[in-house]
């Protein structure tokens, strides 16, 4: 089970993320969270799009019936599967895999989806990681979701490291920009 | 910082003593140091005291070899010391003119470092939660590549974890739900698929 971690700030914000719902019961004076009025009624069956942890603890309770995010959508994820690089993760949503992985007990293939996309891409990001100043690589580095941008970031900083011992900077003060 | 009296005056014992162990004096020494920790050899290499062995494996030859022996496809990493890097690093700074045909040794290192990186990255093709085995990888290609290892190890870990927990909850809920069939209950899965919104 992957419950959201308590203090880790990335599952807080991926709980963010949007599901989309079905009300199960009848709503008395919430038509504001509807979009109708403020004192109206909110009918069953009407769709609500709530955030996840919202949607979590409702689906529970049995007031909303959740259904899978779009972004997890059976055509999705064919689309995806077929070229894991070229796909535009950021967009898709900031928190991909880590909304995924609060997602997955309810979604069986999730896991995998997010295993082959991972596979796939942490390798275009490890041969980036090794090359400095790739304009190639410029697009597929704005697609990283943010686990993938953080993980290139430490990789880039773990490769740089040996070359600038090597050039003896490691250890060598130099006067930060803010002073002319 | 105060100064005393004593010390305006002159010098006081301790400082003397100092000064004293500044004098010459004749010793027998107990040890031949001919193997000694590289830091102190750099401290004597540094007063031109002595002059440092090269190791056998920073040798052009040697190292010639090990490059051959690495480029061969499928080959696995070649025996080095676990800081072949680092102490050739220091080696070919402090004590070039201890080497022979530095320039040349130099070039090598680099690419062997070269050969060897792009062989972690095929590597990285093996990547799977359980176990990673790369022989002969020196702690610094090791500190290179810990934060990629370790964090797709860790997100593989949680993906399998979850891959299992999603089949166990699948079967209770099957349970749970006897009645309904498991093509049912997939139904209800698939109806929300086709209608996302």
């Amino acid at each position: 089970m992957s419950k959201p971690g308590y203090y880790d700030i990335d599952d807080i914000l991926a709980v963010q993320e949007r599901v989309p719902c079905v009300l199960q019961v009848d709503l008395d004076g919430l038509g504001s969270a509807g979009g109708g009025g403020g004192t109206s009624k909110v009918y069953r069956n009407s769709r609500w799009t709530l955030p996840f942890w919202m949607a979590d603890r409702l689906n529970e309770e049995d007031y909303v019936d959740m259904e899978v995010s779009p972004i997890f959508s059976k055509r999705a994820n064919r689309m995806y599967a077929a070229s894991p690089e070229s796909v535009q993760l950021r967009s898709i949503s900031q928190h991909y895999y880590q909304f995924g992985l609060q997602m997955g007990d309810l979604v069986p293939e999730i896991p995998h989806v997010l295993r082959n996309m991972y596979m796939q891409r942490i390798q275009k990001i490890a041969r980036i990681a090794q090359q400095d100043h790739n304009i190639e690589a410029f697009d597929f580095v704005q697609s990283l979701d943010r686990t993938e941008a953080r993980l290139l970031k430490l990789c880039q900083q773990a490769q740089g490291a040996i070359p600038e011992w090597q050039q003896n900077k490691a250890y060598t003060l130099t006067k930060t920009s803010a002073i002319p | 910082m105060a100064i005393t009296t004593r010390q305006q005056e002159g010098f006081t014992m301790p400082e003397l003593e100092y000064m004293a162990q500044c004098e010459d004096i004749t010793i027998v020494p107990l040890h031949r140091m001919e193997r000694l920790e590289l830091m102190r050899a750099l401290m004597l290499k540094r007063s031109n005291r002595c002059r440092i062995v090269a190791p056998e494996w920073l040798s052009y030859e040697h190292l010639h070899n090990l490059c051959k022996r690495e480029d061969q496809p499928d080959s696995m990493f070649t025996k080095l010391p676990f800081h072949y890097l680092e102490i050739a690093q220091i080696l070919l700074t402090n004590a070039e003119d201890d080497l022979i045909d530095s320039q040349g040794v130099r070039r090598l290192i680099q690419d062997l470092r070269e050969v060897r990186q792009s062989k972690t990255r095929e590597g990285l093709r093996m990547l799977n939660p359980l176990q990673l085995q790369m022989d002969n990888l020196s702690i610094a290609e090791i500190n290179e590549i810990r934060p990629l290892f370790a964090h797709s190890f860790d997100m593989l870990r949680r993906l399998d974890e979850l891959a299992g927990s999603s089949d166990v909850s699948r079967q209770q809920s099957q349970n749970m739900f006897a009645d309904q069939s498991y093509s049912e209950f997939d139904d209800t899965f698939s109806s929300s698929y086709l209608n996302p919104e």
